[in-house]
């Protein structure tokens, strides 16, 4: 997984609302269709990081089955954040396509 | 906020740990919900999820400081135990280093930035006239002047006056029966104490009441004399004691350490008299103030100069038109000349502070290097750059702090041994203590170490070629920087220690010189005594006046004489060596007018005969004072070989020429005696005698020589004096070697202090040249082998090893001389006798210290050309 795009899934799993760990984790391999493995621990750390810049914001809820979990949402800064890293990644991406496609249209 | 986590992160471990509980179930659940047994479901979910404890861990580290990370501490500990010689001999070096400076920190602390125990001292002038037409420096004040400074100036909150020289209003105390006892005090007016910012602890203050004529007498004493002579009395206030056999209400106790002007034990009144209060001619005063705040000593000036001016077309009998006002800051009047000699001692324990950085900084370099292998494998097996460094910075912390805490118990012993040897006139020496300012100074010195220590030698090894450290097994080459740092260390040891031993051999030579020197006075077994005739009022020796004073005297004089065991005794008006106070007389001789305006002032000396006898001066030409030169005779006098001299240079011959001193009568020369040092041993000057029976001059000291011990000779003049008038003491007993050895006190402490320093820094250097030796050596050990092996000859290899850097010794010794040969006007300001630019002291100290230098290589060098290349080859 490239560097610093953890932090990002997590912001933008939030942006739909609320959740906690366990079910931040198996959104991000939903969405991405599975194709993004992620070790279900290493986002603990990530979290932790990014509940000290003041991006999300940690409270206790009970969780669909009846357990006390923490929960995470996004603060506003965390949208701004969000925001920044949304167009950051679409240039890179954009960028790399074009250094990438035309090599795999030639042959 | 990083603090905030880092003292809540154990809380938020618990916390950590309950979600990843609450993960671990939500995915048991889910995976039994597809249907496995819940064993192999909550198995699946740990896998899922990685290493918990590994997790924690990393957010645990998240919520700390770098530099906090106990493992490093840890580390360096067992480092420094398995290297125990080594780090504890960088420790030892920088703790004498450290210690030495904070000590001189400390004393230069005390005397020269807070001298006084008097609050916003910046604001306290004190202030007097000089007058350039007249070559006075010093034109002293009356006591009216005191009316038109506080009706005058402006920015004055408050101002007082009080005498120039506390020498001769000394008072005698007596308390019951024991022996009188003499105590230095000082009339002041009232509002002395308000402009030092200082009150009573007992009592009250002086008021505008106590002055006036008529005024019952009081006084004010100092703690010192309230505790030694009067046992701390807590009632004492309101009591009478008897001063010079007046009774005085004490009427307050000064707070501790207030004994201002220099050792005063009690305050009296001024203005108590009408000759005082009056006459603007009785001029024996300056005055002291208190500027308001925001005032500036620029801004008084102008306005003591226009009242100066004023004054003189006033009163033009008294003041001359060119009189100038004076100002000079109370802590300098002070300190006075002992800042200089401090100054030097400071600079020079910097000069040692950098030769222990100097030092120990090249050993833990050397050290350093000497562990690549160890820090490459670490760097190999994954460690960053920046850990090896922050290993190495807590290795250089811990070293401090042993460094700083052993330099604070050196620096401890340091100041007691050297108030001890200092010379008693400087102020407040004794009262220096290790203080908070000093440990702060300890503490920046020891992390500047620390950091200097560690970090330069860690980023040079970090920045090595770690696969070649690996293969070469710590026996490469050292890296450059490693190797230019190393030489430059020597070299600026080696100036820094020529520059100490340079002058502090110069203090040695200048000392012998000055005890060698003929300064006039052979009978340095000779007892000498201040006994200056007391009574009531100011001037309270004018209570005696001339003929009875001179009748006490020679009775006194006829008992001493005829006592067992006493040879001789004299009476003098100021002994030899008392101080640099001393009166200096103008005079012309009956030669050509013209030939008496360059002569220098000569110091006057009222004798009574058998004065030359008692202190050894001899008399070269003529004859002594007698019985024949009375009150009534003819006028005679006694000049010195000095002024025999310009007399013979006149064409004349001395004994018989008539001499007139100031405007006096003229009086003849029967009598030429040595030369006397009487101001300081190491000053020149011409004497002029004149005998106690013709002059209007007291005698106030006894001189006294004999076949007994001294302090019974002191004992004999204490009993005798009590049978002719128990209210007379005498104060100062001291034989003129004692005087002399005091005298050269001053010289004598930087001597000592200098050596010391000198000696530590040629310690400190040879220990720097031993390490770098040994260190090249050990990287050296296959080469010097090989060449062993090949037949090289043993003197040659042990040549080559310490060639190198012998001669950086050389260099950084010229760089030293240089550095002597600068500064040699500042040196010179301390020297006597001696020419700061002497040749043979210069080559004396290059050599020895070159000689140190080497025998500290040869030493390593011989065992490591003498060793069997198998061994070493093998190792």
């Amino acid at each position: 997984m490239l560097q610093g795009t953890l932090d990002m899934l997590i912001l933008k799993t939030l942006l739909v609302g609320p959740a906690h760990g366990h079910a931040i984790a198996h959104a991000i391999e939903r969405c991405s269709s599975e194709i993004l493995q992620v070790e279900h621990g290493s986002l603990y750390p990530a979290l932790y990081r990014l509940e000290d810049r003041g991006w999300i914001a940690p409270f206790w809820g009970t969780s669909e089955n009846n357990r006390k979990a923490k929960f995470y949402r996004l603060t506003p800064p965390g949208r701004k954040q969000l925001a920044i890293e949304t167009t950051r990644w679409e240039r890179l991406v954009i960028g790399i396509s074009r250094v990438m496609r035309p090599a795999a249209q030639e042959p | 906020m990083r603090w905030r986590r880092f003292f809540r992160r154990a809380s938020r471990d618990t916390e950590l740990a309950k979600d990843i509980e609450s993960y671990l179930d939500a995915e048991t659940e889910e995976q039994i919900a597809r249907g496995v047994s819940i064993d192999v479901a909550r198995e699946r979910a740990r896998r899922k999820f990685g290493n918990a404890t590994l997790i924690r861990e990393e957010v645990y580290r998240m919520n700390r400081p770098q530099f906090l990370e106990m493992s490093h501490y840890k580390f360096a500990f067992r480092t420094l135990a398995r290297h125990r010689t080594a780090y504890l001999s960088v420790a030892a070096v920088l703790a004498l280093g450290i210690g030495m400076s904070v000590a001189m920190f400390t004393l230069v602390d005390a005397v020269l930035l807070h001298p006084l125990p008097f609050p916003a001292q910046q604001s306290i002038e004190v202030i007097w006239k000089t007058d350039p037409t007249s070559g006075n420096y010093v034109e002293e004040m009356a006591y009216p002047e005191l009316r038109d400074l506080q009706d005058n100036i402006q920015d004055f909150e408050s101002v007082a006056v009080m005498p120039t020289s506390l020498y001769g209003y000394g008072k005698v105390l007596q308390v019951g029966t024991s022996d009188p006892v003499e105590i230095e005090s000082a009339p002041v007016s009232h509002d002395f104490f308000r402009v030092l910012g200082v009150s009573p602890m007992i009592g009250r203050d002086f008021q505008s009441s106590d002055e006036g004529v008529g005024a019952a007498p009081v006084v004010i004493i100092s703690n010192r004399v309230w505790r030694e002579q009067l046992r701390g009395n807590p009632n004492i206030a309101g009591e009478m004691i008897r001063l010079n056999g007046v009774g005085h209400t004490v009427i307050g106790v000064m707070a501790e350490g207030v004994e201002f002007p220099r050792g005063a034990g009690l305050w009296v009144p001024l203005g108590i008299e009408e000759r005082v209060i009056q006459r603007r001619g009785a001029t024996f005063l300056q005055a002291i103030a208190r500027l308001k705040p925001g005032r500036s000593r620029d801004s008084v000036f102008p306005q003591l100069n226009a009242l100066l001016k004023r004054l003189a077309s006033e009163y033009p009998e008294v003041y001359s038109k060119s009189q100038r006002p004076v100002i000079t800051p109370l802590v300098e009047y002070w300190t006075g000349s002992a800042r200089i000699h401090l100054w030097i001692m400071l600079g020079a324990s910097v000069l040692l502070l950098l030769a222990a950085a100097i030092s120990s900084g090249n050993l833990l370099l050397s050290h350093t290097l000497s562990r690549r292998t160890e820090l490459a494998t670490r760097l190999a097996f994954g460690a960053t750059g920046g850990q090896i460094m922050k290993q190495l910075f807590a290795e250089g912390v811990i070293i401090a702090g042993i460094a700083a805490a052993a330099g604070l118990a050196i620096s401890g012993l340091a100041i007691r041994t050297l108030v001890r040897w200092a010379p008693a006139d400087i102020p407040r020496l004794p009262e220096a203590v290790l203080n908070f300012r000093g440990f702060c100074l300890a503490a920046a010195t020891a992390a500047l170490a620390a950091v200097a220590c560690s970090i330069v030698p860690a980023w040079s090894t970090v920045r090595t070629n770690l696969e070649r450290a690996l293969r070469e097994g710590g026996r490469s080459s050292v890296s450059r920087t490693g190797r230019r740092m190393r030489s430059g260390f020597v070299l600026v040891q080696a100036a820094v220690t020529v520059m100490l031993l340079v002058i502090a051999m110069l203090l040695v030579l200048s000392y012998r010189s000055m005890m060698s020197a003929d300064i006039g006075f052979g009978n340095r077994d000779a007892l000498s005594m201040n006994l200056p005739l007391r009574g009531p009022g100011v001037f309270s020796a004018q209570t005696f006046n001339p003929a009875s004073r001179r009748a006490f005297y020679s009775d006194l004089l006829k008992r001493l004489r005829e006592s067992t065991g006493v040879t001789s005794a004299a009476g003098v008006l100021l002994r030899p060596l008392e101080g640099t106070i001393g009166w200096d007389v103008t005079y012309q001789f009956e030669v050509d007018p013209n030939q008496n305006n360059a002569l220098p002032k000569a110091n006057y000396e009222v004798v009574t005969a058998g004065y030359f006898d008692t202190v050894g001066t001899s008399i070269l030409e003529g004859r002594d004072f007698g019985d024949q030169d009375s009150a009534t005779g003819e006028r005679v006098t006694i000049v010195s070989r000095t002024l025999g001299d310009v007399i013979r240079k006149a064409g004349r011959d001395p004994l018989g020429t008539r001499v007139r001193l100031g405007l006096g009568g003229w009086a003849r020369v029967i009598g030429v005696c040595a030369d006397g040092r009487y101001r300081s041993v190491t000053q020149r000057g011409a004497d002029i005698f004149v005998p106690a029976t013709q002059a209007a001059a007291p005698t106030n000291y006894v001189v006294i020589r004999g076949t007994r011990p001294t302090a019974e000779l002191a004992a004999l003049v204490r009993d005798t004096l009590k049978k002719i008038d128990s209210n007379q003491a005498i104060s100062g007993v001291a034989t003129i070697g004692e005087l002399i050895d005091s005298n050269a006190a001053r010289h004598r402490f930087n001597m000592r202090l200098l050596l010391w320093f000198g000696i530590c820094a040629l310690m400190l250097s040879a220990a720097g040249v031993y390490g770098v030796i040994a260190e090249s050596t050990a990287e050296r050990q296959r080469e010097i082998a090989i060449r062993n092996a090949l037949g090289a000859q043993k003197p040659r290899l042990i040549r080559e090893i310490i060639a190198g850097t012998l001669a950086l010794v050389l260099v950084g010794e010229a760089v030293g001389v240089g550095c002597v040969l600068t500064l040699s006007r500042a040196v010179s300001e301390v020297l006597y006798a001696v020419s700061a630019r002497d040749p043979v002291v210069l080559g004396c100290v290059g050599l020895f210290l070159l000689a140190t230098s080497t025998i500290a290589s040869f030493w390593p060098a011989w065992i490591a050309a003498g060793r069997d290349p198998r061994n070493a080859l093998s190792e």
